[in-house]
């Protein structure tokens, strides 16, 4: 059993543009402690968003995280000896540490050649609303949609 | 050399790293073992760490900072000369002190790469178990 609610860590703003979420994505890049590659991956992709939209690559960023964050989420409840879907609020911080999550590893299973182009399009689509990542989104709200009636299961 | 006297000269340490500092009266510059900054941390992550100390003071291009760097990493080394530019800083103006201290800018950060055990694969991985 955990003792206390774990202590919510602040962030360094990243160098380049300033942003909290872009140290952030940084983080999920980031595999065996190479946060040096993982700095370099997420800064040239920031550069390809750049090119490929003409405008300033944050505001795409920032549109891309919102367009995955979910709102509702289903959680697994047991009442009785069966088990159900219970679908419940997601609160601000968890829905942006999914969010941030899902664009990551979604952009990690696409087929471009290097992480930096893989993570660049999902950034693109998911600004787009398409993309696997939006999809996932989707698909979350839809289980909690379809579960409305265990709703009052809420604790 | 025939440089002028230097200001304050000090020592920070991280990890491995050694960084020994002298500020000049200047605008800014670095000196890090005859390197520029942008040269010798090419990582703009690195390079932000190195300013926080004069950041916070508000206190960016009103010295020069010359540098030997030894031993260890580019992290170590950034934190390092970010430690011995902070206490460098607190010899020169001690009314600074409570800005850098605040942002645990005067703290040695003592972490040391947890020594090997035998008997584990590493600090703490243990071996994975057989039942039989």
């Amino acid at each position: 059993m955990r003792r206390a609610p774990a202590e919510v860590r602040k962030l360094h703003p990243d160098p380049i543009y300033g942003s909290v979420l872009v140290t952030q994505v940084i983080n999920k890049v980031l595999l065996k402690g190479k946060k040096g590659a993982a700095r370099r991956i997420v800064y040239t992709a920031m550069e390809i968003v750049e090119k490929r939209t003409g405008s300033e690559p944050l505001p795409t960023l920032k549109r891309a995280i919102d367009n995955v964050r979910p709102t509702l989420e289903v959680r697994s409840r047991r009442v009785g000896g069966s088990t159900y879907q219970v679908p419940v609020e997601v609160r601000p911080r968890r829905a942006q540490t999914l969010a941030v999550r899902w664009l990551v590893e979604f952009a990690r299973k696409r087929r471009e050649a290097t992480m930096a182009e893989r993570l660049a399009n999902e950034i693109l689509d998911a600004a787009n609303r398409t993309g696997a990542a939006a999809k996932r989104r989707e698909d979350v709200h839809k289980m909690a949609e379809s579960n409305k009636a265990f709703a009052h299961y809420r604790w | 050399m025939a440089n002028p006297k230097p200001l304050v000269q000090s020592t920070g340490r991280r990890k491995s790293s050694v960084a020994r500092v002298r500020l000049y009266d200047g605008t800014g510059e670095y000196h890090l073992n005859g390197r520029k900054l942008d040269d010798y941390f090419t990582d703009p992550e690195l390079r932000r760490r190195v300013h926080e100390a004069f950041k916070v003071t508000d206190t960016e291009g009103r010295y020069d900072v010359h540098a030997t760097l030894h031993g260890g990493g580019t992290t170590g080394q950034s934190d390092a000369l970010r430690l011995g530019i902070a206490r460098a800083l607190i010899v020169i103006d001690p009314e600074l002190r409570p800005s850098l201290k605040r942002e645990g800018m005067l703290r040695r950060d003592d972490r040391r790469v947890e020594r090997k055990k035998y008997g584990l694969r590493k600090a703490r991985r243990a071996p994975q178990f057989t039942k039989r």
